[in-house]
């Protein structure tokens, strides 16, 4: 059978915005692995080596130290933000206390505020208290930026739960965090995987805070690639090795959350 | 076992008041349903009772003892959902533990228990499934093991049966009929069927905007409605309510006229109920009219008699057939009862 002129247009559009998306994520994996003098030429055709990934692990770029600090950063924020954002969430869905409303508007606007107007305040602050250029500092700043996005991430997930199942066990002799931990945080485990996983990749990209209130130990990754820009040009092939390093780990926890999240939409069903 | 008292009990939501201030006793192992239409407040009473609810004011007894302010797992009570209220992530078999561990049972009495109770309702088999792997009824026999599997002081049903299909909803209706029994457990049930009211209940409570406006057996209440709402909301087909007015000792309507010992008096309606008319040739009967609809039901036939604005329906044989607009004649049988109404305030006039 023909098919339809739409289910071509369809495809071609499909393919036409995979390609702007993807082209330049790949080409930066194939200079990750050209020579520099591969670094500017089109072509496929290059003899590939794993030199650059050795150069930046190696003097004077030293990655090592950067990549332990943004794990440390985004694991920290994230250990922090989601078990205070599920407990958030759960009150903000469940009690009805009196400007519930209008403080669950509050804590979302501050998602309004640009970061460029609070940054300079927040190098202040930190200067006063001696925090500049520590890891202590950067997750104080992205708790600040990522607990109201996951507050509201993780309502949105306990708003979809039925309430009968948290009331029958609140019968069956179970006290309100007893119920949070046996009924709610078991079937809303698949949105609040989804959201941490969300908030570590925040985190992890988040690149104007910890440019500003780092220098030297607590660079992270994506201020790290900065350095690869020096009086010598762009060193891209550096660069791209030190993206790859950046990217893989998001990539893996995106696909974390697709196999989650198609589990948990066909789990949960109760009636 | 329990007996629960409710004095005084009101219930607000701001300024709309959902159930206003009554008394209810519900004596020990009494099979207490609370019936009427859905939005009547007989779902909030019972969460009342369970503690899902807060109470506005008035006191909430159970055994003797003020619980208000306890919660509901304080209360040692066990309830049955409308929609089951399972916990989808736990097995057949940790759904109806779960009660049993949250109020420290061990882990052998634990396993005797959970088998004994699966295998009273048929789920012995079934225990290491997901509800999400169970059919509707079989869902509803987990929520159910999940309420008796230890012994509370008292069973509250919000319509446990309305999401199962008519066949099965029989079938359950009788299971747990007998499992009162068994138990004896103080129960008290929530429904708007009234089908369901009258086989199980020891006692029905018919409710109506948030009021109990009778509370009898469920004999007495068939047999004598204390009002116009009671009488069109209990049996089925539910009973003919004929507009007219009493003059001579004669309740007279359109196409009817049959003696009542009542003074004159307007604005009136008559009760009967089908079961108790029969149909007859003689064009002298008291209740005449045309032919308007007749219904076969399997063991009757529903015939249904149109006179002016009068109508009537009678059960009658189920071999029974006229034609459609043909002359038709019906008869109190005897020993009928008939039911006066006020028509403005729809309260009893005799009796």
């Amino acid at each position: 059978m023909r098919k339809p002129i739409a289910w071509w247009g369809e495809r071609a559009l499909l393919v036409l915005i995979s390609v702007v998306v993807l082209f330049p994520i790949a080409w930066m994996f194939l200079t990750a692995f050209k020579q520099p003098r591969d670094a500017y030429s089109l072509s496929l055709n290059f003899a590939p080596t794993l030199q650059n990934f050795v150069t930046v692990f190696s003097d004077p770029w030293n990655l090592g130290g950067m990549v332990l600090n943004s794990v440390v950063v985004a694991t920290v924020t994230v250990a922090i933000a989601v078990p205070c954002a599920s407990l958030a969430a759960y009150s903000f869905s469940r009690f009805r206390v009196r400007g519930r409303k209008f403080l669950f508007f509050l804590i979302l606007s501050t998602q309004f505020i640009p970061a460029v107007v609070i940054v300079l305040p927040f190098f202040l602050m930190f200067r006063n208290l001696g925090l500049l250029d520590t890891r202590v500092a950067l997750i104080i700043v992205n708790l600040a930026i990522v607990t109201p996005f996951v507050i509201w991430m993780i309502k949105g997930f306990i708003d979809a739960i039925p309430t009968d199942s948290e009331e029958a066990a609140m019968i069956d002799g179970a006290s309100r965090l007893r119920v949070i931990k046996d009924i709610v945080l078991p079937m809303a485990a698949p949105g609040i995987l989804t959201s941490s996983i969300f908030c570590f990749i925040l985190t992890w990209n988040e690149f104007l805070f910890a440019l500003i209130l780092t220098r030297r130990d607590a660079v992270t990754l994506p201020v790290g690639l900065v350095s690869f820009r020096t009086e010598r040009g762009d060193l891209w092939e550096l660069m791209s090795a030190a993206g790859v390093m950046i990217t893989v780990p998001i990539f893996v926890m995106a696909m974390l959350i697709q196999k989650h999240f198609t589990r948990g939409m066909t789990a949960g069903a109760v009636k | 076992m329990a007996e629960v008292r409710l004095v005084d009990i009101e219930k607000r939501y701001g300024t709309f008041l959902a159930v206003p201030k009554q008394s209810l006793t519900i004596q020990e192992g009494e099979f207490l349903v609370l019936l009427g239409p859905s939005g009547c407040g007989k779902t909030t009473t019972m969460r009342m009772i369970a503690g899902l609810e807060d109470i506005t004011s008035g006191d909430l007894l159970i055994a003797g003892e003020k619980v208000n302010d306890k919660p509901p797992k304080d209360r040692d009570i066990a309830m049955v959902f409308q929609n089951y209220g399972l916990y989808p992530h736990m097995t057949v078999r940790q759904n109806i533990e779960y009660p049993l561990k949250l109020r420290g049972f061990d882990k052998v009495g634990r396993k005797n228990l959970v088998q004994e109770t699966a295998d009273k309702v048929e789920l012995g088999a079934l225990l290491d499934r997901r509800p999400s792997e169970l059919s509707g009824g079989q869902r509803q026999r987990v929520a159910l093991a999940r309420a008796i599997v230890r012994t509370p002081k008292i069973f509250l049903m919000d319509e446990p049966l309305s999401n199962l299909d008519a066949k099965l909803r029989v079938t359950m209706r009788a299971e747990l009929k007998h499992l009162h029994h068994e138990l004896g457990v103080t129960t008290i049930y929530v429904t708007h069927d009234q089908m369901e009211a009258m086989t199980l209940a020891s006692r029905v409570a018919v409710m109506r905007e948030g009021r109990i406006v009778q509370l009898d057996t469920p004999k007495k209440i068939y047999a004598e409605p204390a009002d116009l709402f009671v009488a069109g909301f209990i049996g089925s087909p539910s009973m003919n309510l004929i507009d007219g007015a009493v003059t001579g000792g004669k309740f007279r309507a359109e196409g009817i006229e049959v003696p009542v010992s009542l003074a004159d008096h307007d604005g009136v309606v008559l009760g009967i109920r089908p079961e108790e008319i029969e149909i007859v040739e003689d064009a002298s009967a008291p209740i005449s009219g045309k032919l308007y609809a007749l219904e076969l039901t399997g063991d009757s036939t529903l015939v249904t008699l149109r006179a002016g604005k009068t109508s009537v329906c009678a059960r009658g044989h189920a071999d029974f057939e006229a034609p459609i607009d043909a002359p038709c004649h019906l008869t109190p049988k005897p020993g009928a009862r008939f039911h006066l109404f006020n028509r403005e305030s729809g309260q009893r006039l005799d009796g």
